[in-house]
């Protein structure tokens, strides 16, 4: 960078703030306090008997701590809609489903043609099934190895968007109902929540597990669960990024 | 003790690139670089007290803390919001603009009000 562009107050002031920051996070980051091991041990002895998830993290974020991941997906449902609303309120995104935007649809091909080339062909349309399957594996194995719903999710999305920049046609008309993303986006919230009900008519209270008690195995509500969110995280982010890769005029 | 001074540079790397870049994208990235370090930090902390991953199988003994995992987890989900929703405003502050430097920008807004 060129040293002209930044005046002497500027650099002072840069500086001054570092040093404030450092001044901060020095005492935090440095900290010689040991770990606390009291959730660890009881988590070691406990966790999968409680939950029947061998993945500790999934016992913890589905069994223990549900309640946070409510939370969680309630915050990924806002960003997504805002993102959503702010894409297709600026009116460029001619993807299907985003209001102002639907437009014609093969109109000038200079701006596809310039970022398909045949390696992205290849490989984005040949791997994105896999990467799909990849995803459903993270999903249903969650609670025995590492994964679980939003890893899954997230994985599911590249390969929505892998399908979406392979396609022969426009990668963001590739979907013809992109809507059918925020369908899934939704029915899985009303899922999340049906879910976190189902304890209280069995006295296991909001987010209970209604299956601690009879004879089947908890880990049940764990896989359920982690399918439902990765559905959801998936739909989401999917529908999200196909949003972000609408055509520029 | 070396891993918390790398946490620290890059704490910083993504500190500084939030108040002296003027490309907003950069800006992003860089709210990104700071969410990171703060992640690795609870995950190296947490993984102080044991040596396996949290995953039960038979005879799996002194695993790591698995409670900052899950925390982090959703720290995670978090961040991907803030990146896809400062990407949208962006992209949005790019279509009345037409530039990305956060000092045009500025000077543009106040020139023509809405």
């Amino acid at each position: 960078m060129k040293e002209s562009k930044y005046s002497k107050f500027f650099i002072f002031q840069i500086v001054l703030s570092l040093a404030t920051v450092l001044a901060v996070i020095l005492p935090i980051f440095l900290s010689r306090v040991p770990w606390p091991d009291l959730a660890r041990n009881y988590l070691e002895h406990n966790g999968l008997r409680d939950s029947g998830a061998r993945n500790l993290v999934s016992a913890i974020y589905l069994g223990y701590r549900a309640f946070d991941t409510l939370g969680e997906t309630i915050v990924l449902l806002v960003a997504v809609s805002g993102t959503i609303s702010i894409i297709s309120h600026s009116g460029l995104s001619q993807a299907k489903g985003f209001g102002k935007g639907e437009i014609k649809k093969h109109t000038n091909n200079s701006i596809s043609g310039f970022r398909r080339t045949e390696l992205i062909d290849v490989v984005t349309g040949k791997l994105g099934p896999i990467v799909l399957i990849f995803g459903l594996y993270l999903m249903l194995f969650g609670h025995l190895s590492p994964g679980g719903g939003f890893q899954g999710g997230v994985v599911v999305a590249s390969g929505i968007v892998f399908m979406a920049l392979g396609s022969k046609t426009d990668s963001s008309t590739w979907l013809q109902e992109t809507g059918a993303l925020a369908k899934i986006e939704a029915a899985g919230f009303l899922f999340i929540v049906l879910a976190s009900l189902s304890g209280i008519p069995g006295g296991f209270g909001f987010f209970g597990n209604p299956l601690s008690s009879s004879g089947a195995s908890p880990v049940i509500s764990i896989i359920v669960l982690n399918t439902i969110i990765g559905l959801k995280v998936g739909a989401g982010l999917g529908f999200m990024c196909i949003a972000m890769l609408g055509k520029v005029e | 003790m070396i891993e918390q001074i790398l946490l620290i540079i890059l704490f910083l790397i993504g500190f500084w690139g939030i108040i002296a870049k003027k490309n907003i994208i950069k800006k992003i990235f860089a709210l990104s670089i700071l969410n990171s370090s703060v992640l690795i930090l609870y995950i190296t902390e947490g993984s102080k007290i044991g040596t396996n991953a949290p995953i039960m199988e038979e005879g799996v003994k002194n695993v790591v803390d698995p409670v900052p995992q899950a925390l982090m987890l959703t720290a995670i989900v978090i961040g991907v919001c803030i990146t896809a929703l400062a990407l949208a405003i962006a992209f949005r502050l790019y279509r009345y603009t037409h530039t990305l430097d956060i000092d045009k920008i500025h000077r543009k807004l106040h020139d023509e009000p809405f």
